[in-house]
């Protein structure tokens, strides 16, 4: 169990809109940017295809941090995906700071396809706001007790 | 069967004496509620308590319960089961439709061949203390379907508040073990068994929530089609808070959950007011509304169980009739059904 | 204090004889004493049960959803509230609905009575103005209403019904000096361990028995999350973490939505603090969006729509 936690690197599931945000990772990996490999990319059509269920299962199962990233607002390949889920991720990340979820686990970022610049820095940002809490323990499903996920 | 006297004071030593030798639960203010919890002194314990709002089948029979364990070690499957308790537990201070209650669970999950190790581990390590209803609610209607406030059907050791002092009689043999590590009191006599039937009476004599139930499990086997069935459930919110406050109710769903490495089978509460219940794979749904689900509920109660065992499978403790975020009154519909098939008569 | 119920009773019989209804659904007298349940009439001799007191503590809009009768629903102005989002979500129809509206002067809530009552039973209870008489075996006493109003009645921001097709009883005002996020405030202030510690807390006590969201007009979806199972978002055990997570998606469901009603807070069986989670998405929203739930049934619903000038500052 100490041994577990002294080589413990934070394990971050990045959500990344196919449009903007995972072609902006990709362009950070075709630049050879080098940037923390703490993320678990899950692409999604859009960051307002992100449910709220989404971010909640990822710490419920292990994910010390939750990025979703997205286009710019006004750049959204389906128009208003951005600008809906803009709304529903500030009042789910002012509710899950109320409830005792540190602020820094669960954060949001608007990366465009042409900046793999931006997206190595936010995940070096992410990841080391991350570090710096330490393990998750708040919403994790037992996960050393009775062998649950 | 051994019967001995407690001074009122001297309740807390004979708890503390339990306290060396058991892990001891019992009834607690939790916050403004009261409810079963393990106690490690004798002042925690409420000896003058109307009912907890979760009742104590939770002891035997948890609502959150993992079955094994698995996981893959090297390429090898590994089962672990819980470890059980290690020590011996005391339920101290049940109510007697709670204790009577156990006796209803042990035939669903204690019986015969259909045993249920992890209940009847739990219920087998366990001594019930019962405690006489010296004053009953208004909502308890428990002589009404088979049981009584001073039943000591259920319990091992029965404890009966006589006002100066405390009466303990042991029931079973597993209790007359109690009392007999009981140190420090005196033989009870004549005068304490006067005085405990006074109480019975005075306690029996205030009961207001009576309901008719003669010949219910009749009435209802010829009602099933009753236009009744479709009012009935209206106000129903098909929540579970009758189900999962009921002394008697043991319907349970199994869970697999966990990953091709590591996982658990839970065995969970579950409830007939839920629609999934009774859903099939298939889409199907035998009992597709409230109105069946409402049926099915007082037709298990009161019929299918009666038919089964020979009596009421409800206890009469009430919480139903106090929870029920609608207050849906269990007793008013049994006394409806009886006014409806009198009808008919 | 007038009582309102025959008032009640003379709407509900006219809606009924005048074939304009098929049933009316309001309040009968509770069979345990400070109690009512929630009453289907459809006819006269039904229509005499109904009530009305500080103990209709349901709201009555959850019945209303996929019902293909004509409706009469008694509402106070926090359940109207209620119906003005089931309107806008197009979960009732307004020709088949009519809202007998009653101005609310607030509920008792019973479990602070029982703390006064210390283990004695009422058993007769009644409103006098500014009192609750409260009478039983061998004793008799006198709350102070203010006292035994229910959380969620006391910064009520419409005790006024505010849409309704028939009116009973006067106008209520409501109370705007009281802050009502005073409690919220209160609680944001704490800091984040503590409030994780209370919240652990609370969901350890969750029974999963859902009386919250049955309770709430809009729980009204055929599958709920909690049972959804491709995928399982929660396990419906009482493990801490999901009953967390049910009351924490619970809220961001009815964000934008919730009217705080209070009747998830009052159908709870274990006496949890829900409306410190409701209250907190209701202030948000009004915070964030500037909208309040159920007051316009033509307004657009704050999570269905955006604005550019949305704050944004916590993106990076």
């Amino acid at each position: 169990m100490e041994e577990k936690h002294s080589h413990w690197e934070p394990r971050i599931v990045a959500f990344l809109c196919n449009w903007c945000s995972y072609a902006g990772a990709d362009l950070a990996g075709t630049s050879r940017l080098q940037y923390a490999p703490n993320t678990r990319t899950i692409r999604v059509p859009c960051a307002g295809r992100v449910s709220p269920l989404f971010i909640v299962r990822a710490l419920m199962h292990g994910a010390d941090g939750v990025l979703v990233s997205g286009c710019h607002p006004g750049d959204c390949h389906y128009l208003e995906g951005n600008y809906l889920a803009r709304r529903r991720f500030g009042l789910l990340k002012r509710l899950l700071e109320y409830v005792g979820i540190e602020e820094e686990r669960v954060q949001f970022a608007w990366v465009s396809a042409s900046e793999g610049g931006k997206f190595a820095h936010v995940v070096a940002e992410v990841a080391e706001s991350v570090r710096a809490l330490g393990p998750a323990q708040r919403l994790i499903r037992a996960r050393d007790q009775e062998g649950a996920p | 069967m051994r019967a001995v006297l407690v001074a009122k004071d001297q309740m807390s030593v004979l708890l503390e004496a339990l306290l060396q030798d058991h892990e001891v639960f019992a009834p607690v203010n939790d916050d403004a509620l009261v409810a079963f919890r393990q106690v490690d002194s004798p002042q925690q314990v409420l000896l003058d308590y109307g009912n907890s709002t979760l009742p104590p089948k939770g002891l035997f029979f948890p609502q959150t319960e993992t079955l094994f364990t698995y996981s893959l070690e090297r390429g090898h499957l590994v089962l672990k089961e819980p470890q059980r308790a290690s020590r011996s537990q005391v339920l101290f201070g049940v109510r007697p439709c709670d204790a009577r209650s156990f006796t209803f669970l042990d035939r669903v999950f204690a019986n015969g061949n259909q045993c249920d190790g992890c209940y009847l581990a739990r219920r087998e390590n366990c001594t019930v203390v019962g405690l006489s209803c010296t004053s009953p609610k208004a909502t308890c209607f428990c002589s009404s379907v088979g049981g009584g406030s001073f039943s000591a059907t259920g319990s091992d050791v029965l404890v009966t508040d006589l006002g100066t002092d405390y009466l303990v009689e042991a029931i079973t043999d597993k209790g007359a073990l109690l009392v007999e590590s009981v140190g420090g009191s005196r033989e009870a006599d004549e005068e304490s068994v006067r005085r405990k039937r006074e109480a019975e009476a005075s306690a029996e004599a205030t009961f207001r929530g009576a309901i008719r139930t003669e010949d219910m499990e009749l009435r209802l086997q010829e009602m099933w089609d009753d236009p009744f069935w479709d009012r009935l459930h209206e106000k129903c919110v098909g929540c579970g808070v009758c189900t999962y406050l009921c002394p008697t109710c043991h319907c349970f769903d199994i869970v697999d959950e966990g990953s091709e490495q590591r996982g658990r089978r839970l065995r969970l509460w579950d409830s007939c007011m839920f629609p999934l219940f009774t859903q099939h794979a298939s889409g199907h749904n035998p009992r597709p509304t409230g109105k069946e689900r409402w049926r099915q509920r007082l037709m298990h109660k009161f019929c299918y169980w009666a038919e089964s065992h020979g009596e009421a499978g409800c206890v009469g403790c009430g919480r139903c009739v106090v929870n029920c975020p609608v207050n849906l009154d269990i007793r008013q519909v049994l006394n409806e059904i009886e006014s409806l098939s009198k009808r008919v008569e | 204090m007038t009582d309102l119920s025959p008032a009640i009773r003379d709407a509900a019989r006219r809606l009924l004889s005048d074939g304009l209804v098929d049933v009316v659904i309001g309040f009968e007298a509770g069979p345990i004493p400070l109690r009512s349940s929630p009453c289907f009439a459809r006819d006269a001799a039904e229509v005499e049960r109904l009530v009305w007191n500080m103990s209709c503590e349901n709201n009555l809009a959850k019945y209303l959803p996929r019902r293909r009768e004509r409706v009469g629903v008694i509402a106070k102005g926090c359940d109207t509230r209620s119906i003005v989002g089931l309107l806008r979500e197009g979960q009732i129809e307004r020709e088949r609905l009519h809202i007998i509206g009653v101005p609310c002067r607030g509920l008792i809530d019973r479990r602070r009575i029982e703390s006064e009552l210390a283990g004695r039973e009422a058993i007769d209870v009644q409103e006098r103005e500014g009192e609750i008489l409260l009478r039983g075996d061998g004793f008799e006493i006198a709350l102070e209403k203010e006292h035994c109003l229910h959380a969620s009645c006391r910064a009520c921001r419409s005790p006024t019904p505010v849409i309704y097709d028939t009116l009973i009883g006067d106008p209520v005002a409501e109370d705007m000096a009281a802050d009502e996020y005073a409690t919220v405030r209160e609680f944001e202030a704490m800091p984040t361990g503590e409030r994780w510690q209370f919240f652990a807390a609370q969901a350890s006590r969750c029974i999963r028995c859902y009386a919250c969201r049955n309770a709430c007009p809009l729980c009204y979806c055929t599958e709920c999350f909690v049972d959804s199972t491709q995928p399982r978002w929660l396990s419906p055990s009482t493990d801490a973490t999901d009953a967390l997570v049910f009351q924490i998606m619970r809220v961001m469901h009815t964000a934008g939505r919730c009217v705080d009603c209070g009747a998830c807070e009052r159908a709870c069986p274990v006496g949890l603090d829900l409306r410190l989670l409701t209250k907190k998405v209701e202030k948000d929203v009004e915070e964030l969006f500037h909208y309040k739930a159920g007051l316009d049934v033509h307004e657009p619903m704050p999570l269905s729509t955006f604005s550019p000038d949305d704050p944004g500052d916590f993106i990076r």
